[in-house]
């Protein structure tokens, strides 16, 4: 998905910048590719998904890093980035929320996928989980996501 | 438009919406607030094969889901749960209550056979409400054997999660996010091979067999404790047999006081004068004895042999004074927080 042609005006120059984190969102996009292409042997169903969620997850985390925590990149790069597909516009903004800083998928939120209209078990706090028994939830395999864990 | 309900065959009895599935104490589980999904037409029932309302649900914690197995109409017709395949009213298997109540199997087993069986049974049960008298009014042996045999508490350990086969192989691969259990299968392997429609019509299932053995064999007579009972208790009389039958057959034994014969009950009290006697008599027809061509179960009478009427009213008065009002006993005793009626908000940790 990165790395978009536009067919019309060829984009302009990417902004300054984008030479320091360009050869790390290329290896971001590598694993992904790897991940797309991993067999699905010895794999239950719902699992073969979860390493393409964690490296979304893992691509836009950084992009998020560098601008929001760090301030290592500007406004212009961020932005032409989020354009560009190399991160997540809408898991950011919920990771800016107080609660989902350490969201993990933009499904696990979602009440509709669930038979009981709830979240997914990995937003559930460890602490309050109560069974000693570690969860993998189905839709990426996340084993907690909540803030305080 | 069609409706999907009529498409398999005209099983218009499912479109009725079914609020609430026929379930049993213990496949509900232990927490009275339940969350269930329903899902029309989800499965197909494993008896029958027409599909059905399948109901879901959570029974406690650290359980597996369970849902509907079989369709209500099935269920009706065995008076049974439609998740364990168990007795509604004693939690006890098809094949036991069947034998003890000596009630017949008359669901064919033949597809199409079946298959017009159930839909004619489910429009009579419809129509007419449930013409079928499992309670066993007719059988007081039958029914007392089988109060003997009811579980007192509801055995949740069923609900557990099945056990992990590739942990029993030594392959499992999940380690500690697996939903299964990582023990090893306990119990006799013969008991494990279980089949449903078996365990339905109430022929060749293994714990069904394993539990009337027992009963047979604890049946043999146990002397009871109480060395003043002289008196028998005889089943499964009819009226061929008069009292001067039983008079003879027994007096060998020892004398009799008195023979009581309750027609109403088929059966009937055979009173001796002496405690030996009565226990002679006992030993001599362990397991049952013949009289006039007609087979006999021998039990030991309740104590004070006054009379048949006497000794209803004495059980019926123990009997309902040891009940007592449900919920009045354990309630301080909360397995969720949220039964907790003194709890104000959320509780937190």
């Amino acid at each position: 998905m990165p790395k978009i042609k536009s067919s019309k005006r060829t984009k302009q120059q990417p902004p300054e910048g984008w030479d320091e984190i360009e050869p790390t969102l290329t290896e971001f996009e590598q694993k992904m590719r790897d991940a797309e292409n991993e067999s699905t042997a010895g794999k239950r169903k719902v699992e073969s998904t979860w390493t393409v969620m964690r490296v979304h997850h893992q691509r836009s985390r950084y992009i998020y890093d560098l601008f929001y925590k760090r301030k290592a990149i500007s406004r212009r790069l961020y932005d032409y980035c989020l354009k560009s597909g190399y991160g997540d516009a809408n898991l950011i903004a919920k990771w800016k929320k107080q609660g989902f800083e350490k969201l993990c998928c933009l499904r696990c939120i979602q009440p509709r996928d669930t038979n009981y209209g709830t979240t997914c078990i990995c937003r559930v706090p460890k602490a309050k989980l109560e069974e000693g028994r570690t969860v993998e939830c189905v839709h990426c395999g996340c084993r907690g996501c909540a803030s305080s864990d | 438009m069609t409706d999907p309900a009529t498409l398999g065959g005209g099983n218009s009895t499912e479109e009725n919406d079914v609020e609430f599935p026929i379930l049993c104490e213990t496949c509900l589980g232990d927490n009275p607030y339940v969350r269930m999904t329903k899902e029309k037409l989800g499965k197909e029932c494993k008896i029958c094969a027409r599909a059905f309302t399948i109901f879901r649900w959570l029974p406690g914690r650290g359980m597996r889901y369970k849902k509907t197995e079989i369709c209500p109409t099935c269920a009706k017709l065995k008076n049974v749960c439609q998740t364990c395949i168990l007795d509604l009213e004693h939690g006890l298997p098809v094949q036991v209550r069947d034998t003890a109540l000596s009630i017949q199997d008359e669901v064919p087993r033949e597809d199409s056979n079946r298959r017009d069986y159930l839909a004619k049974m489910a429009n009579r049960l419809e129509v007419m409400g449930d013409p079928l008298d499992f309670s066993g009014k007719s059988q007081p042996a039958g029914r007392d054997m089988l109060k003997q045999m009811t579980r007192k508490e509801p055995y949740y350990k069923r609900n557990r999660a099945h056990i992990c086969s590739f942990f029993v192989k030594g392959q499992c691969t999940r380690g500690n996010e697996c939903p299964y259990r990582h023990e090893m299968p306990e119990g006799d392997p013969e008991l494990a091979k279980q089949n449903i429609v078996d365990r339905y019509h109430g022929n060749n299932d293994p714990v069904a067999k394993r539990m009337l053995e027992r009963a047979r064999k604890s049946d043999k007579l146990k002397t009871p404790e109480d060395k003043s009972i002289t008196s028998l208790f005889v089943m499964g009389m009819d009226k061929t047999v008069t009292q001067a039958d039983l008079r003879d057959h027994f007096c060998a034994h020892g004398e009799l006081k008195s023979v009581v014969v309750v027609p109403k009950g088929n059966c009937a009290f055979i009173n001796f004068k002496t405690r030996a006697g009565a226990e002679a008599a006992a030993k001599a027809a362990l397991g049952g004895c013949m009289v006039k061509s007609k087979p006999l179960r021998l039990a030991w009478g309740k104590p004070k042999p006054k009379g048949p009427d006497s000794e209803l009213r004495r059980q019926a008065s123990e009997s309902s004074g040891a009940r007592m009002p449900p919920g009045s006993l354990g309630s301080d005793t909360f397995a969720y927080p949220s039964q907790d009626p003194t709890a104000q908000g959320a509780i937190g940790k």
